[in-house]
């Protein structure tokens, strides 16, 4: 009995003995929409306390409450209105949609209004995000919508992420510049992104400065992604939603055309009678014009593309359940995609995912919670690499006039003994489309993703928080080389035909989190302070087998091979532990201040160099709130400034700090190799960020504004430091230089026409970034693992260092190129070295950004969302290769390569193909990567809430949307460039994406229809 | 309130459960090892110096390194092959002699450095330890650092008998210990060949007279050094160390079947190059594919096809006819595979018995001791041809000795330097890749004695991370 009344019940009681002495009554009311419809869920508390009640299914609500207290209504994506209690027992409440700063900000460790934000965060709710292009992947989601957010896709393959840069380039490092991500707590790497499904996010909020980013201490200096999975709505029937949707992709047609045979054969000739060698055993040359050899290529010619590419095929289907009782609330949810993707013979990406989040209420003053969500992904990958075996550069180098199989004299396919045709090894030696059957490679990804919480109301003030979220990724790439195969012939073993590598990993991270947090909603003085121990150790596990010998290319698992030729295992662990104490102060939303300091130590730095501080400041005044600021049309007017470090670990190995060495096999036993150097000092990368920032809304929020000016300070870069080629070690990991990112960010919207029937919606957003490597080691300048990128101390970020191409000798037709001092000479008086230049022509756009117009008419609604970056170089090779001039002759060539000097004046010509020997690397291809690109136009119909009642669905949603359909640019091929060769720089690696075109993945445009139904 | 406070207590215990993570702040790694644990007992010393020899396999060093390694560039560079269009255009570059700082042979530069770390890392713990293969480790380490030390000098320095000022010009830096902070300038040519010298004469005195498969040996050390005295035109010390090796020359009959892997006549240092162990397919050097549908990197040029006589073993052993959709190749197939395979896996062949014999014909030779040179010479020949070798004198003699290197060694390591230690140039022929002599010459025909192109520039990394080394004459800084 005595548990019965114990602590908190007792506590509460009194509470509710206290407001009986009020004058208390009930209070009723219907909660709409500007337009008049119902708000279900919305929430209705009592300012100042923890009491409160959600609307029904019809918008209505019930509450007891006293005279002189005031009602808060709230539901996310509108804005908040307060009413005061008075003499009448009825307040009906239309809620405006859109106040940007009463959106819900979710920092992870804490939620709340944008009014009260002191920070520079953006908000993306779900009801944005299903509007949006629905693409696989949650990063490129992210491309246009937020000031200071940089996106560049990594590619167009299926299910492929994205680099999305925070504010510039925080660090020098390979992996070390991404954003941090967490999914529910639990932090998650940006290439596995793909493996959430878009329909189960509430809300995706970024945090781009130090108020907030300090929070997540050593991981937030290059901005955080907090995404939130959904829950129920309590006291609410079960929701049940059908999202599906289906169409095709294709290649975004190249603004160059190819040469077909025709003009391939009379291009070899040409080139021929002027000279070059390496035309004379090609056919343009060894057939003649009109003979019987030359019309039986022209006959049988190919366009490759046509045959190595396909229209993918495009499906999404998703089910979702949600919906609460009393004391629980759940999420249910489960969905398929896939996207084959462009390439014929692939069967491209593929996933299933589902995910249950629950909270339960399991007495008074203890909430239970679970969020797990699962997805299984496959993907049937492409050779992403600089040859034939990748078919994006074979569809551009394999010569028109070849065939896929070898064809006899009458031009008929030939088989081999077995009845199978017989590819053409074409003159590479290499018929991808033989290999994409023979050489297959499959990724699987296995992803869990799972929270447990437990929220303990020790009081009206107290809180105590546990977290445990768990995120487990098991990956396995099966890459078969089939016995007689493609590759096989070419590199097999004869007598162990067959070659089959199975490679996996197991990664964990684990984050355990216990805080405290003290409330105090007093009238006007608000406060929260939360102090925090949290716990993370991330773990990797990786094996490799090897086998040779298969007796038939249908067995393809290692059980099968005669021998196994290689063979590992390796771990890793890394392991961060945090103390934490955040303070968020507000008086009357009026002034805001915030306060925090987190206290971080991690695993991969030297013994006396683990523990970090970092801390914050931050303040802000909305002005609009004061008594003597009396302009009625301004609804917030808000000034904040925030100042504080955060901190990277991000970009080394594990153990960068330990002298360590390796063991390999060498005949007679094993081998000891030099593994890492010792860097005991080894410590923080800090960045310190300042920011300034303006809110302003107008006309009843019709127009919202937001800039920011912020500077961002990194020093004791993580660095792999190189050494002297002589010392036998090539660098040792250090903490050295200094780089800074600064820049403004604007962000615009307004509702133009807010009427009955009629909505316009137009925004938009921009940063303009500027950065400076400001310190490097000794002043030494730095190549990092990039093609062409020097680092130097002054110049910006990604500087192409190139020698520059200064065009044709208009008399002769010889290329010209300028020294270092700025002479043009011919390639003779160049050096490759000395003669390369910075001329600050970064891969780093300095503008990007978005805007959008939404238009809604009744239930029709049309939705343009453009994307832009300009500022960016890229070295376009594909370009180079497919006008190369003659020295790729015996590869197929764009049809702009016949624009080469033929006579004494000929300007703005490709070098006469006379000096192939003097064209060198050069700026000749670097390209300005500016571009303007409709991401996504959706034309949607949203049925009248009286036609669904007649029937059993509650709401359906029809559209038809395209993506990519319409791009502006200037750029040779198409501009958007992440990833140059997968596998010459993958995307873990990549310190530079977009510098360089290498035939990866291209990205497509996409035709979609959907539909969406509540039942 | 007691129960409040129990339930506080209960999660501040939770809280405090927890702190114990804080041990996992120590971390080591699961797969390395910490230096100080790797370098104790006997066995560790054999596991260091087997880490040494196996930077010998690294691409840029004995590997098939793209940009040109060992076993490719002192041949690419010479009159020794012509470059196939068909091929994917790897070390191109060495062969037209169009230089590039960010690629000229930087792999092997940096290869040969990473080796030399290894040996010093191995020597230096050697100081505290006292196991039996004590001396023959330390003797094993100073070889392979002398080994690679003279791989590097004769490419990136001049060859002491090339040039009266070779002696006093710059080589390249003598490294002596392991430590990532040194920035070392060039030693001239003559201190490097002096401390080659030194660490493989005491290498000799010291080493096994056999070892294990994968390991020199005595006899592969004085082949070292007699080559190493005869790009010093040492003469006497050149003929004494070749004279000291035992190993007997490769018989004609067992010669085709050594470079399938399936005898070792000969081999006095060779690499057992298989899986699981090594495995690596350094085929790729010259070409990939069967010889019904090559894709070779490098023919075999017309004018070495033709110095082979009809009657020498080495003609069918080196090279084979392979063909393609462009036509037929005189193709190399020392690194073709083993007996029905095309996949490039086989040993690594560093020192054979016969360069003792032709080391010896032509240090004798210079001593003027033509009777003693013609036998040395005439070692090799009875087993290369089917009839009787030539008694030649004079400079027929010395003719023919340089000529039975270039077929013995072709495609193994040392064209380029025989070429560049007696000061001569490059001549190359102009006929094409393919076997009839048709296709597309090479692009550069000769490279003039005394060109400073005989020379390779040192790698912009290399030149970017020490101040103190300075670029090769004819290279802009």
């Amino acid at each position: 009995m005595k548990t019965k009344f114990s602590g908190i019940l007792a506590l509460l009681l009194v509470l509710v003995v206290q407001l009986s002495f009020a004058q208390q009554k009930t209070v009723t009311g219907t909660v709409n929409d500007d337009s008049g419809l119902p708000l279900p869920g919305a929430n209705v508390v009592i300012k100042g306390t923890n009491t409160g009640t959600q609307t029904d299914f019809d918008g209505n609500y019930s509450i007891s409450a006293s005279v002189g207290q005031t009602l808060l209504f709230t539901y996310v994506g509108f804005g908040d209105q307060e009413i005061p209690v008075t003499a009448s027992n009825v307040i009906n409440v239309d809620l405006v949609p859109g106040a940007a700063l009463d959106q819900v900000v979710i920092t992870g460790y804490s939620r709340k209004n944008q009014t009260t934000q002191t920070s520079a965060v953006v908000s993306i709710s779900a009801s944005e995000i299903s509007e949006l292009s629905p693409t696989t992947s949650v990063d490129n989601l992210l491309q246009g919508k937020a000031a200071g957010v940089q996106v560049t896709a990594a590619n167009g393959k299926p299910g492929q992420g994205a680099f999305v840069r925070i504010r510039g380039t925080g660090s020098l490092t390979a992996g070390a510049s991404s954003p941090l991500y967490l999914v529910d707590g639990a932090p998650i790497r940006e290439e596995d992104l793909g493996g959430i499904a878009n329909e189960d996010i509430e809300n995706i909020t970024i945090l781009k400065d130090a108020a907030t980013t300090a929070r997540y201490g050593s991981r937030g200096a290059n901005g955080v992604v907090v995404i939130t999975t959904k829950g129920g709505k309590r006291n609410n029937d079960a929701q049940v939603r059908i999202s599906s949707r289906t169409g095709y992709s294709e290649r975004i047609a190249p603004n160059y055309d190819l040469m077909n045979a025709e003009q391939k054969l009379q291009y070899e000739a040409e080139l021929n009678a002027l000279g070059v060698n390496a035309a004379g055993p090609l056919p343009g040359v060894t057939t003649l014009p009109g003979s019987e050899e030359r019309q039986f290529l022209l006959d049988n010619q190919t366009d490759w593309s046509d045959l190595i590419l396909r229209n993918g095929f495009i499906q999404s289907n998703n089910f979702s359940v949600s919906g609460g009782a009393d004391k629980v609330d759940y999420f249910f949810s489960a969905g398929h995609d896939r996207n084959t993707g462009i390439i014929d013979q692939l069967s491209g990406y593929e996933r299933t995912n589902a995910r249950l989040n629950l909270n339960i209420d399991a007495k008074e003053w203890l909430t239970i919670g679970v969020n797990v969500g699962y997805s299984r992904s496959s993907s049937d990958e492409p050779r992403d690499r600089n040859n034939m075996q990748n078919p994006f550069r074979a569809m551009a180098d394999y010569n028109p006039y070849e065939t896929e199989f070898v064809l006899d004299e009458n031009g008929n396919v030939t088989y081999d003994e077995s009845g199978n045709p017989i590819y053409s090894p074409t003159t590479t030696s290499f018929n991808v489309r033989g290999a994409l059957l023979s050489e297959p490679s499959v990724d699987y990804n296995n992803n869990l993703l799972a929270s447990a919480t437990a929220a303990v109301r020790l009081s009206d003030h107290f809180t105590y928080n546990f977290s445990a979220a768990l995120n487990g990724l098991t990956t396995r790439t099966d890459g078969y080389s089939k016995p007689g195969g493609i590759l096989d012939s070419l590199i097999g073993d004869a007598d162990n035909p067959g070659n089959k590598l199975d490679f996996g990993s197991y990664l964990s991270d684990m984050t355990i989190s216990n805080s405290l947090s003290y409330n105090l909603n007093g009238e006007k003085n608000n406060l929260n302070i939360l102090g925090l121990y949290e716990y993370n150790i991330a773990e990797a596990r990786s094996y490799t087998v090897r086998s040779i010998g298969f007796p038939s290319a249908l067995l393809s698992t290692q059980s099968n091979a005669a021998q196994v030729t290689d063979g590992s295992t390796t771990r890793s662990k890394l392991a961060l532990v945090s103390y934490g104490l955040f303070a968020d102060y507000d008086y009357d939303e009026r002034y805001l201040a915030s306060a925090s300091a987190r206290y971080d130590a991690s695993s991969n730095f030297g013994d006396d160099e683990q523990y970090g501080l970092f801390y914050s400041v931050s303040a802000g005044w909305n002005i609009a709130k004061e008594n003597f600021f009396d302009v009625d049309a301004v609804n917030d007017f808000k000034l904040r400034g925030a100042y504080g470090t955060v901190g990277n670990r991000s970009g080394i190995s594990r153990y960068a700090s330990q002298g360590t060495v390796g063991f390999g096999s060498y005949p007679g036993g094993s081998s000891t190799i030099p593994d890492n150097i010792a860097n005991p000092l080894l410590q923080w990368e800090t960045t310190t960020t300042t920011n300034v920032g303006l809110e302003l809304n107008m006309f009843q929020n019709r127009l919202r504004f937001v800039t920011d000016y912020f500077i961002r300070d990194t020093e004791d870069l993580l660095f792999d430091v190189p050494r002297a080629a002589e010392s036998g070690i090539f660098s040792v990991t250090d903490n050295l230089g200094k780089i800074q990112n600064k820049g403004l960010e604007l962000s615009l919207s307004g509702d133009i026409i807010r009427g009955e029937n009629l909505t316009w919606t137009v925004g938009g957003n921009i940063i303009l970034l500027d950065t400076e490597i400001v310190e490097l080691p000794d002043g030494e300048d730095v190549t990092p693992n990039a093609f062409n990128i020097l680092y130097r101390e002054g110049s910006k970020i990604n500087e192409h260092y190139l020698v520059r191409y200064a065009g044709v000798d208009p008399a002769t037709g010889r290329p010209q190129y300028l020294n270092a001092e700025g002479e043009t000479v011919f390639s003779d008086e160049i050096d490759g070295d000395t003669d390369r230049v910075l001329q600050g022509k970064s891969t780093i756009a300095d503008k990007e950004g978005g805007f959008y117009s939404n238009i809604r008419y009744k239930g029709f609604g049309l939705r343009t969302d453009f994307v832009f970056k300009t500022g960016n170089w890229i070295n376009d090779q594909v370009q180079a290769n497919l006008n190369s001039d003659g020295a790729l002759i015996g590869a197929n060539q764009a049809t702009s390569a016949f624009n080469y000097w033929q006579n004494p004046g000929d300007t703005n010509v490709h070098p006469s193909p006379l000096y192939i020997d003097e064209v060198i690397a050069s700026d000749r291809f670097l390209t300005k990567g500016d571009y303007l690109r409709l991401r996504n136009v959706t034309l949607s119909y949203n049925f009248d809430k009286a036609v669904m009642d007649k029937t059993f669905l509650s709401s359906l949603r029809i559209y038809v949307q395209g993506q990519n359909l319409l791009t502006f640019s200037d750029f040779y091929g198409d501009p958007e460039v992440g990833i140059s060769s997968g596998e010459t720089i993958s995307f873990a690696d990549s310190v530079a994406p977009g510098e360089l075109t290498l035939y990866s993945y291209p990205n497509t445009k996409s035709y979609q229809i959907g539909v969406d139904i509540g039942l | 309130m007691k129960n409040i406070i129990s339930k506080i207590s209960i999660c501040l215990l939770t809280l405090g459960a927890i702190v114990s993570c804080e041990d996992n702040l120590e971390q080591v790694p699961y797969d390395a090892f910490g230096t100080e644990n790797a370098f104790a007992t006997a066995a560790d010393f054999e596991n260091a110096i087997r880490g040494v020899y196996s930077a010998l396999t690294l691409d840029g060093h004995y590997g098939s390194g793209d940009g040109g390694s060992m076993l490719s560039a002192p041949d690419v560079l010479t009159d020794n092959v012509t470059l196939a269009q068909a091929g994917r255009g790897t070390k191109a570059y060495l062969h037209r002699y169009d230089y590039d700082g960010n690629a000229t042979l930087t792999t092997m530069y940096s290869n040969n450095y990473s080796l030399i770390y290894r040996a010093n890392q191995l020597l230096s713990f050697a100081t505290g330890f006292e196991g039996d293969n004590k001396a023959n480790v330390v003797a094993e380490a100073k070889a392979l650092r002398a080994l690679a030390h003279f791989n590097l000098v004769t490419f990136w320095g001049k060859i002491p008998t090339q040039s009266a000022d070779a002696n006093s010009s710059l080589g390249v830096a003598y490294v002596f210990e392991a430590d990532p902070n040194i920035e070392p300038a060039r030693n001239t040519v003559g201190e490097v060949y002096d401390f080659i010298v030194t660490d493989l004469t005491e290498a000799v005195a010291n080493i096994n007279e056999t070892n294990d498969d994968g390991r020199m040996n005595r006899d592969a050390v004085n082949i070292l050094l007699s080559r190493v005295y005869l790009y010093m035109g040492e003469w006497q010390k050149a003929a004494n160390a070749a004279g000291a090796v035992t190993a007997t020359v490769a018989t004609r009959d067992n010669f085709t079947g050594i470079w399938a892997d399936e005898n070792q006549d000969g081999l006095v240092f060779f690499i057992p190059n298989a899986t699981p162990i090594l495995g690596n397919q350094i085929g790729v050097t010259w070409s990939q594919g069967p010889l019904t549908s090559i894709i070779p990197e490098y023919a075999v040029s017309s004018e070495l096809f033709d110095l082979y006589s009809n009657n020498d073993i080495r003609k069918t052993a080196y090279i084979a006819t392979a063909t393609n959709s462009f036509g037929d190749y005189n193709a190399i197939i020392k690194l073709f595979g083993r007996a029905g395979q095309n996949n490039g896996e086989v040993d690594y062949k560093i020192f054979r018995a016969s360069e003792a014999k032709l080391n010896r014909a032509e240090a004798l030779y210079r001593l003027g001791q033509e009777g003693p040179a013609l036998t040395a010479l005439n070692a090799v020949r009875s087993q290369r041809y089917d009839t009787a070798p030539g008694s030649e004198t004079g400079s027929a003699l010395e003719a023919a000795i340089f000529l039975e290197r270039r077929l013995e060694f072709a495609f193994e390591y040392q064209h380029f330097f025989d070429i560049k230690r007696r000061g001569l140039g490059i001549e190359r022929p102009s006929t094409g890749e393919f076997a009839d002599g048709s296709g597309t010459p090479s692009e550069r025909l000769n490279l003039p004695a005394g060109s400073f192109l005989f020379q390779l520039p040192f790698p912009q990394t290399a030149l970017d991370t020490n101040p103190n080394l300075v670029q090769n004459t004819g290279y802009s800084n």
